[in-house]
């Protein structure tokens, strides 16, 4: 088949999920499989709708299981590979997931979370905080995790995850909500192409210059060997340090700082202002990559004059790696609401009141 | 990927089985069937015309799965039941490759038995190995999907009440497009289909009846021992009458839904009263039939290929679609682009 034009810069309102669906098009994604599920099937609709038409595969899989599995495969043969679900699909996925970051693979999933546990709600939610940057499955491993609070950021992180996977051979996820997933919002389309894609050397695609023999796996039985492999995705956990993004705003002066991912922090951007009209300064912190996580950007803001609220949609997730981060040095403060409510800045505003 | 042409697989190597022999040393109980597996199959890779690189072995877990170490060629050693589903993967991203799958028959009828149908039902290119032992070997002896009813195993100390699958009859009750069956020690029998196998579009299973020595030694005896053998095994054979036993002198009559063993010797009856087999037999009725003899102790349990529908494979409906789509592309006027999509009338 002859090869398509190439989509040029654009700049489009869309739905957040349709926006990823695009940009992952885009981002010269040759694979995505995937299963229905509200609040994120539009994914997998605008990818069936427009991938015939572009470039690409898309295949809806029997199940989220089979979905992660036919992501393992592809990446195993060397294409940019994409799966989206929203948390009781990403849940079935965690065995995979785990088998993908130790036979070190790169693929990029997307979790647009939804209130838990269980089947929960289809209302956005941040309760699979924990799931997505603690491991999720089995044994030490640990996803690249990109919170965007915003329609660009998600269309931004998809390149910005397959560049982190491919870097680093590790799968990346963009842990995003249904209102991100359902909302629309104008958005800047990067060119089509821009993002190059090498076909990597170990991946299962031909030995055609005499390539010794590969395998994937993850196993390896051999205690010392296991203990090897370990050792070298600690390593390079650590190295992803470097990517470390966060944002921060009106900081200096705060006496105490909001700190909240994805959709929370844009509702305590407006509480910041609220607080300021009433004369406390207050400030706010917002991690993007949750991992790995901006430590020590948290720390240095610690002290004995200020204090951290941390708001999320979950019942205190987050706020354990700030604590963690401050470790003891301010008092650290909690507000949440779950199972898919969304707090008012009203409210998250009478909580900030009560603490100082 | 799949923008770029198929490749055409045939290309002008002259390999041997032993180039297709890994560094690996290979891991299973001395007097494990999995050893003429892989025997057979290494021996055949060299005549499929088929480059090195262009193999991908995928297996989930149990003992079979270890296959894909052994072939000096591409490979996942994967998830449990899940190698049918991480070679779609592969397939789908690479349609040139020769994709094939390993598996025992917990992996891919237990764990893994969704991901199996839905591989079939897609038809999409895959070339499965059922290794069924009909035990679980690596944990070491429980009962499997495919253990037979009353089977005491381990998990079962009083016998499994379970009824047992047949794979045969999944496999063409799912759509697969050439179901077929072996056994371990028909070495011939198992290379011709594997070479089969290998020039078929679209999903394609082969059974085979493997003896574990270990855990359910002697589950197809009856059908192996030099005694017993002839009488009890039947060989397919497309286009010819169902001719078994010692002196060929036993047939397969059908007597509309039901087949039933006739003398040949005795003058009653003759060839042409025999069911004549035919693989490629558009009614799917008569390969289910076929696929229940072995459940019957009256019966011989037939080997060979029971069934192959010729359609059109996952990846080929794929790539016709997408041109398709591209070549129906016109200038669209308001009224289209108003009324395409999600739109309805209220009346």
């Amino acid at each position: 088949m002859e090869t398509k034009e190439l989509k040029g810069k654009e700049t489009r309102l869309m739905k957040g999920n349709e926006a990823m669906a695009e940009a992952a098009i885009r981002a010269g994604m040759d694979a995505y499989f995937g299963y229905p599920i509200t609040p994120q099937s539009e994914v997998l609709e605008y990818l069936t709708e427009e991938i015939p038409n572009r470039k690409g595969l898309v295949l809806q899989a029997e199940s989220e299981v089979a979905a992660i599995n036919m992501v393992y495969g592809a990446a195993g043969a060397g294409a940019r590979v994409m799966t989206s679900s929203s948390s009781p699909g990403v849940s079935l996925m965690q065995e995979g997931i785990s088998y993908i970051a130790s036979a070190e693979l790169p693929c990029l999933l997307v979790n647009v979370s939804r209130g838990g546990p269980g089947l929960g709600t289809i209302q956005p939610s941040q309760g699979d905080y924990f799931q997505a940057v603690k491991g999720g499955g089995h044994g030490d491993y640990h996803l690249i995790v990109l919170a965007p609070s915003s329609v660009q950021e998600m269309v931004d992180f998809v390149f910005e995850g397959f560049r982190l996977a491919e870097k680093y051979r590790n799968p990346a996820m963009i842990l995003a909500d249904g209102a991100l997933g359902q909302m629309m919002e104008k958005v800047e389309l990067p060119a089509e192409g821009s993002l190059p894609h090498i076909v990597p050397d170990w991946a299962t695609t031909g030995m055609k210059n005499k390539r010794p023999q590969n395998v994937i796996t993850s196993l390896h039985i051999q205690p010392e060997k296991m203990e090897d492999i370990n050792l070298h995705l600690q390593k390079k956990y650590q190295d992803m340090e470097s990517e470390i993004k966060f944002e921060q705003e009106d900081t200096d002066d705060a006496e105490v700082i909001l700190v909240a991912f994805g959709l929370s922090s844009r509702i305590c951007k407006k509480v910041a202002e609220l607080a300021r009209e009433k004369g406390i300064k207050a400030g706010t912190f917002r991690p993007i990559t949750l991992y790995p996580f901006p430590s020590e950007a948290i720390s240095r803001l610690a002290g004995p004059n200020r204090k951290f609220l941390v708001v999320e949609m979950n019942a205190g997730q987050m706020v354990e790696d700030v604590r963690l981060a401050v470790n003891g040095k301010s008092e650290v403060h909690f507000y949440g609401r779950m199972g898919g409510m969304i707090p008012m800045p009203d409210e998250i505003l009478a909580k900030l009141e009560s603490v100082l | 990927m799949l923008t770029e042409k198929f490749e055409n697989q045939i290309g002008e190597v002259q390999l041997t089985a032993k180039d297709f022999q890994s560094s690996a040393e290979v891991k299973w109980c001395p007097g494990c069937g999995d050893f003429s597996i892989l025997a057979q199959m290494q021996r055949i890779s060299p005549q499929l015309g088929i480059k090195r690189e262009n193999f991908v072995w995928v297996s989930g877990i149990g003992c079979s799965s270890r296959f894909p170490y052994y072939m000096e060629t591409y490979g996942i050693h994967g998830i449990h039941g899940r190698g049918s589903a991480i070679a779609s993967g592969v397939k789908i991203a690479r349609p040139e490759l020769s994709v094939w799958v390993v598996a025992g028959d917990g992996d891919l009828l237990s764990i893994g038995g969704n991901h199996f149908i839905h591989s079939c039902r897609r038809n999409i290119g895959l070339k499965i190995l059922l290794f069924n032992n009909r035990i679980y070997g690596l944990t070491k002896g429980q009962y499997s999907p495919t253990s037979e009813q009353g089977k005491k195993t381990k998990s079962t100390p009083y016998g499994s009440v379970d009824y047992p699958f047949n794979p045969v009859r999944v496999a063409l009750g799912a759509g697969c497009s050439f179901v077929a069956r072996t056994i371990d020690r028909e070495t011939k029998h198992m290379q011709e289909i594997m070479k089969r196998m290998a020039g078929h579009e679209g999903t394609s299973l082969l059974e085979i009846f493997q003896n574990c020595v270990i855990f359910n030694d002697g589950a197809y005896s009856s059908l192996t021992d030099k005694e017993t053998k002839a009488d009890n095994l039947l060989y397919l054979e497309n286009d010819k009458p169902m001719v078994f036993g010692a002196n060929r002198d036993k047939g397969i009559k059908l007597d509309g839904f039901t087949p039933r063993v006739v003398d040949l010797s005795k003058g009653e009856y003759s060839l042409d009263d025999l069911w004549v087999h035919q693989e490629k037999d558009d009614n799917p009725a008569r390969a289910f039939i076929l696929s229940t003899l072995d459940e019957n102790p009256e019966l011989p349990t037939p080997i060979g290929i029971f069934r192959i529908e010729e359609k059109p494979s996952y990846e080929q409906l794929v790539v016709e679609q997408i041109e398709h789509i591209r070549g129906d592309k016109k200038d669209f006027t308001l009224h289209d682009l108003i009324g395409q999509g999600n739109v309805w009338k209220v009346e």
